[in-house]
């Protein structure tokens, strides 16, 4: 179903919610509900088939990733997966499937993405530190050029990065069906799996920041909450 | 001084060439190049070692930066001794990164986000996205405007003014908030996911995620949330192949 307009609005949204994740401008496109949703009413646009429903697959495809990226805490040197670039090859992935089905698969394809996308920035990261030992001696004698060319050397870095780690996820959201057990009772059981691993996500990201402080009783407060709701609903 | 509006927009790119060398000192440097080019004409010996110090070693959380650059830039100006300013540096490091991650990446970020979670839940339409990061980049913005404000004006004196502002009570006050909407968010999310499945399934869900709570909070290091979803996930692929 990919086209070719497509597939050029989907490298270039990856690219640039790839580059917000850490280093320009950091603005939360990048955050799975907004990269989801985003793509999905990018696809309405290019692909005007009403059966997609691309924005809503898009937002549910981004709310149960949200779930996984909150447990991501980008922290200084932490290593940490790349849910920008991520989300969006999941919600192609999920296109043409109804939501039940579709879910599973593109969790899947959006945590491998992810972890691909996180072990990318561990080679960018290296490749800037190398890139300033060649130019030691310039930054020792206080040249500015060389500052700037070093930073502008970072963002071109980047911007491959996500573009590479968005193909990658798109061309995985092609082949990952067939590798699934036929049949849309079988792609309902993956699912089930996907949205319970992140709900897992999200809860002990929460409970391990909150430590032992006062914070995990208002985390408890609020999962008493929406269990209720959901109970009464 | 000159600079103050190039200075803050590169302060966006402030980790664009982040490196486990000198984490954000580039981004430092490239971001105080503006503002010192005023002390370049007026003494170019002192210009050519603030610069080599604007992109030394710096870490800190990325969008209060401009407190330790206008605090570090303004004491380049009142010909504070270079030593003093490293130290100065330095000090600002862990403060500022703990501050900003207790306020942004553990508060402002997943209390917005999780509300939005609900939002959607509850059927909200793709407007609430734009209205989280309308909401958040206003705080964002205002925060980098404000620090880059503060630290030009403190210099040196810069630890004081921080300790004394709103940011370390708001920091405090952000996170519970941002707990309880987390706890709240996530079994509203995983509800609306699964209303598609039986009740099986649905309890299968259940099943897997205090599984994984279990795991990845006792073996957090070797069982990542990702990781266990993934092995889930293959596992249930196996199932349903042999099935």
């Amino acid at each position: 179903m990919i086209t070719l307009p497509l597939l050029l609005v989907l490298l270039l949204w990856g690219t640039i919610v790839g580059l917000d994740v850490v280093t320009f401008p950091q603005s939360m496109v990048s955050r799975p509900l907004v990269a989801g949703t985003v793509t999905g009413m990018l696809i309405a646009l290019v692909v005007p088939d009403s059966r997609l429903n691309p924005v809503f697959t898009g937002m549910l495809v981004g709310s149960v990733l949200e779930l996984y990226a909150l447990d991501v805490l980008p922290f200084g040197a932490a290593r940490y997966p790349d849910f920008g670039p991520a989300t969006v090859s999941a919600v192609y992935a999920a296109l043409g499937w109804k939501p039940e089905a579709g879910l599973g698969g593109a969790t899947a394809v959006g945590l491998v993405t992810a972890v691909l996308g996180g072990w990318t920035m561990q080679m960018v990261r290296r490749a800037n530190a190398a890139a300033i030992q060649r130019k030691a001696a310039a930054l020792a004698a206080g040249d500015t050029r060389a500052i700037r060319s070093l930073q502008l050397g970072g963002i071109r870095r980047d911007i491959a990065r996500s573009a590479g780690v968005t193909a990658c996820g798109l061309l995985l959201g092609i082949i990952i069906w067939p590798l699934l057990p036929p049949g849309s009772e079988n792609f309902r059981w993956v699912s089930v799996v996907a949205v319970g691993g992140g709900v897992a996500a999200a809860l002990s990201g929460a409970i391990r920041v909150a430590g032992r402080t006062r914070r995990l009783a208002w985390v408890m407060a609020g999962l008493a909450g929406g269990i209720l709701i959901v109970g009464l609903q | 001084m000159n600079g103050r509006w190039r200075a803050f927009l590169r302060l966006f790119a402030v980790q664009g060439a982040w490196n486990y060398e000198r984490m954000l000192g580039v981004g430092m440097g490239y971001a105080a190049e503006p503002l010192l080019e005023d002390l370049g004409n007026a003494d170019p010996g002192r210009h050519a070692e603030a610069v080599v110090r604007s992109a030394e070693f710096f870490n800190c959380h990325p969008y209060l930066a401009g407190l330790a650059l206008g605090a570090t830039v303004r004491a380049e100006y009142d010909q504070v001794p270079g030593p003093q300013i490293i130290r100065l540096r330095t000090a600002l490091c862990s403060p500022l990164g703990a501050l900003g991650d207790q306020l942004f990446w553990t508060g402002l970020s997943p209390a917005l986000l999780s509300a939005a979670l609900i939002a959607v839940c509850f059927g909200a339409g793709a407007w609430v996205t734009l209205v989280f990061l309308l909401l958040y980049n206003v705080a964002r913005i205002a925060t980098g405007i404000w620090s880059l404000r503060t630290g030009l004006a403190a210099g040196a004196d810069v630890g004081h003014k921080i300790a004394d502002s709103w940011l370390p009570k708001a920091a405090r006050r952000v996170g519970p908030v941002a707990g309880f909407l987390i706890g709240l968010a996530v079994p509203l999310v995983g509800d609306w996911a699964l209303q598609w499945v039986t009740g099986y399934q649905f309890a299968l869900a259940v099943g897997i995620a205090l599984l994984g709570m279990f795991l990845s909070l006792r073996f957090r290091h070797s069982i990542t949330s990702v990781r266990f979803a993934l092995g889930m996930i293959a596992l249930t692929l196996a199932w349903r192949w042999i099935a």
